[in-house]
């Protein structure tokens, strides 16, 4: 095998190329760096005297050389210097190759007709510079710095400012400091200033709804001058139209009269709570199939509930109950029955204020909410469909507040969704929300609009150029909607 | 006979085979040399371009050139597999003794033309799979291996997706090169014209053996690559991938999935071969760059975006290799780091 002598000489030479730009290179940047601190002794030239421009110089010297010295001391690894020649010579990565598995163990016998032939390309080289001159961005700024230390050298030096305050000595004498007078007299000079400050803002707030509408200048203390003073101006034309427009806060005041009774909620109500456990105990079973000890102990609650607020339907549990004792499930029932009739009647009645009718849902034809038509459940669903509650205003057509709007789980298949953010990474195609609005339930009717969905999806796929790739995915898209 | 006589035989086989192909082939010089890369570094490759380009023409011309068996298979819907592979048959022997008899599909031949690939169904495409990756076929339990060199040369059209069954992932793979047959230029056009509808049709000479395709193979195998080029390589194959820490933006923004390790494999294994049909004995960062886009772009899969914003493979593969370029060690000055 021929030995890669040549090409070790080749690539010692690249390498002292590379030594020599790099000692340019770094020359350069410190000799920036050292100007600019020529220039910094330069400008303490007054105080510094003749060392100012000494140390510039020495500054200007150190640079320059100790850059030099940081170039030349660096090393350069073979493989970059094969490489760096492999481009000066256009030689396809052949010497960087032979040089790396002239040694190797492994090598293949074309390994040799590699070699012989780098070496043969290597001697026919011309000599030249391999390793181009790079300047550094700061050596080109280099100039600057120099021709300003240059100037600063041959300028007479700087005054520097002196660091002191100011002094106002002589002023002083020409505002003397009248005679103190004795304090009531100051007392009874500050008195009346201070009290304007304070009425002036209480006094415009009064004002304020008679200038409101008023045109012309904003004047002293008006709140609308106010308001355009502030960042809400940016948000609203002017004071006025923001007080029109207002936000949902503003309207939610004017109409107090409107807002939810929170004291008659759903679980407040006594008769509700044993409402519901009767209902749980005798929805889906037939009468023979209800369990005695279950219909006591509701029989029992029911009495006790009686007794402690004087209510009319004691006897009818009691009735029960003895009922009850006696074997007599059917009678218990009935007179269970009863006992909730009045229970549900007190308790309306306990709302006569907002004119809601007592009774059952079926005794009041005709002005009832429920468009249905009383398909779908037992009067009991009507009564406390969920989700709709009894809250003035909102429940009954005879109510002056209006009809009531069609609800969220208003139809026993609609459920709502509530949509909620989940955790961890976010991808491109995921539609959960983030920030606030992740953290909103979703009023969507999602059964009713997802089918719709799903079919617009399938035509848009067949109509429109989606990827075919992105089918599948956009399918199990809306299969992981559908499963939620 | 020394290294450098193996290499300049080389060059000169692959020069004069070229040549034989294109007294036929006008143009495409740049696809007749990766076809006869591919050949000789062992792998398959994927012509796709559309009807009347001469695809199969340029195939059928590489066999005239070899003295090698060829058959085609007419990709259709309703080809099976044991159209291509075979299938036992009942034969009666002369003592009129019936037993099973395995015929030879025409997968059993050293130059494979799959013509319209990707009009027959998954189930067939995939009847190639073993054939292509492992040179041997599985008929009834007993695997049969295919003549060497086997060289599958498979066409496809890019436009009429119509009653096409694009090929899967793992099929695309296995073609070491996947490469677009362009339209002629103009001169190109006209010479095609003359010496297509001239008297005297063009005879092709058979100037390669097989078993000099097997040598020429192994002297590919012993071409050294250099650490920086290997690494170059390797970091290519990476940036194709937008998880990689270190993958460009074009990367991470276009693409859903990366080149393979078989990726890396073409990319050299060409390289290697271009080298030395250059003369050269090694790889170059060259070779690398001028591979990239036939060895990768069947192997990279855009992302919706890429799809979207309809970015040519090709564009995005030259970024790519730029980009690892400019990453690895090749694209800096030596004496800045």
């Amino acid at each position: 095998m021929a030995h890669p002598e040549t090409l070790d000489r080749l690539v010692r030479r690249v390498a002292a190329q590379v030594r020599r730009r790099r000692i340019e290179h770094y020359a350069l940047r410190g000799a920036f760096w050292a100007s600019l601190v020529a220039v910094l002794a330069l400008l303490f030239k007054q105080p510094l005297g003749g060392w100012a421009l000494i140390v510039a110089v020495a500054a200007l010297a150190v640079g320059t050389l100790g850059g030099a010295l940081w170039g030349a001391v660096r090393r350069t690894p073979t493989a970059d210097a094969a490489r760096l020649a492999d481009r000066a010579w256009q030689l396809e990565d052949r010497v960087a190759t032979a040089l790396e598995w002239a040694e190797r163990p492994d090598r293949t016998p074309i390994v040799d007709a590699l070699v012989a032939d780098t070496v043969a390309r290597v001697e026919q080289l011309e000599a030249r510079m391999a390793a181009r001159r790079v300047i550094p961005s700061d050596g080109r700024l280099l100039p600057i710095p120099l021709a300003l230390a240059l100037a600063l050298a041959l300028a007479p030096a700087l005054p520097l400012p002196s660091g002191r305050l100011p002094d106002f000595s002589a002023s002083g004498s020409e505002d003397p400091i009248e005679p103190r007078a004795d304090a009531t007299l100051m007392e009874d000079r500050a008195k009346p200033l201070a009290k304007d400050k304070l009425k002036s803002p209480a006094f415009e707030e009064r004002d304020f709804a008679t200038r409101a509408g008023g045109s012309g200048g904003a004047m002293a203390g008006d709140l609308s001058a106010i308001f355009k003073d502030t960042n809400l101006s940016s948000q609203r034309p002017d004071f006025q139209s923001f007080l029109k427009k207002g936000d949902d806060r503003l309207k939610l005041l004017e109409q107090a009269d409107r807002l939810p009774d929170l004291q008659s909620d759903f679980t407040a109500s006594q008769y509700k709570m044993v409402y519901r456990k009767s209902k749980s105990l005798t929805s889906g079973l037939r009468p023979d199939q209800i369990s005695p000890q279950k219909l006591k102990e509701l029989l029992e609650e029911m009495e006790r509930l009686g007794r402690k607020g004087g209510a009319n339907w004691q006897g009818d549990a009691a009735e029960g109950m003895e009922a009850m004792e006696g074997g007599q499930t059917d009678r218990a029932m009935e007179a269970m029955q009863r006992a909730l009739d009045k229970m549900r009647a007190q308790d309306e009645a306990s709302r006569s204020g907002k004119n809601l009718k007592g009774g059952r849902e079926s005794n009041r034809s005709g002005i009832g909410r429920d468009r249905r038509g009383g398909d779908g459940g037992g009067p009991e669903d009507q009564d406390f469909g969920e989700g709709e509650g009894l809250l003035p205003g909102k429940g009954r057509s005879g109510s002056p507040k209006g009809e009531a709007t069609g609800r969220l789980r208003a139809s026993p298949y609609d459920v709502g969704v509530e949509g909620e953010s989940r955790r961890g990474r976010k991808e491109g195609y995921d539609t959960n929300l983030t920030g606030k609005g992740g953290q909103m339930g979703s009023r969507l009717q999602y059964l009713g609009v997802i089918g719709q969905y799903r079919k617009m999806m399938e035509d848009a796929i067949a109509r429109e150029s989606v990827p075919r790739d992105f089918h599948s995915q956009i399918k199990d898209y809306f299969q992981a909607l559908d499963e939620r | 006979m020394t290294q450098d006589a193996r290499v300049q035989d080389f060059v000169a086989s692959f020069e004069v085979l070229r040549a034989e192909v294109e007294k036929v082939i006008v143009g495409h010089r740049e696809i007749i040399n990766h076809v006869l890369i591919g050949m000789f570094a062992g792998g398959h490759v994927l012509l796709e371009g559309v009807p009347g380009l001469g695809k199969t023409l340029l195939i059928k011309t590489l066999a005239e050139g070899l003295e090698l068996s060829f058959s085609r298979i007419q990709f259709t819907p309703d080809l099976m597999p044991a159209d291509i592979i075979g299938t036992n048959i009942i034969v009666e022997d002369a003592d009129g003794r019936k037993h099973f008899q395995f015929q030879q599909g025409p997968i059993f031949a050293h130059i494979l033309l799959a013509d319209e690939i990707n009009r027959a169904t998954p189930k067939t495409q995939s009847a190639l799979l073993e054939g292509m990756q492992e040179s041997a076929v599985t008929v009834g339990g007993v695997s049969r291996p295919l003549p060497g060199p086997f060289f599958v040369l498979a066409t496809q059209n890019p436009i009429e997706m119509e009653g096409t069954y694009p090929l899967p992932e793992a099929q695309l793979d296995r073609f070491l090169f996947k490469l677009r047959v362009r339209y002629p230029a103009l001169e190109e056009l006209n010479a095609i014209i003359d010496r297509t509808t001239q008297a005297h049709p063009v005879t092709v000479d058979r100037v390669m053996s097989g078993a000099r395709v097997m040598a020429f193979r192994e002297l590919i195998r012993e071409v050294p690559i250099a650490a920086h080029v290997r690494d170059l390589a390797s970091t290519v194959i990476m940036a194709t991938h937008p998880a990689w820490e270190h993958a460009p933006e074009v990367a991470r923004r276009f693409i859903r999935y990366g080149a393979s390790p078989r990726g890396a494999q073409a990319l050299v294994l060409g390289s290697k071969v271009r080298a030395l049909a250059e003369g050269r004995f090694n790889v170059s960062v060259d070779d690398l760059r001028a591979l990239a886009a036939p060895a990768l772009r069947h192997r990279i899969i855009l992302n919706f975006e890429g799809e979207a914003e309809g970015i040519d493979i090709d564009v995005l593969i030259g970024q790519i290799v730029e980009s690892a370029e400019a990453a690895t060690v090749q694209g800096k000055e030596p004496f800045l780091r």
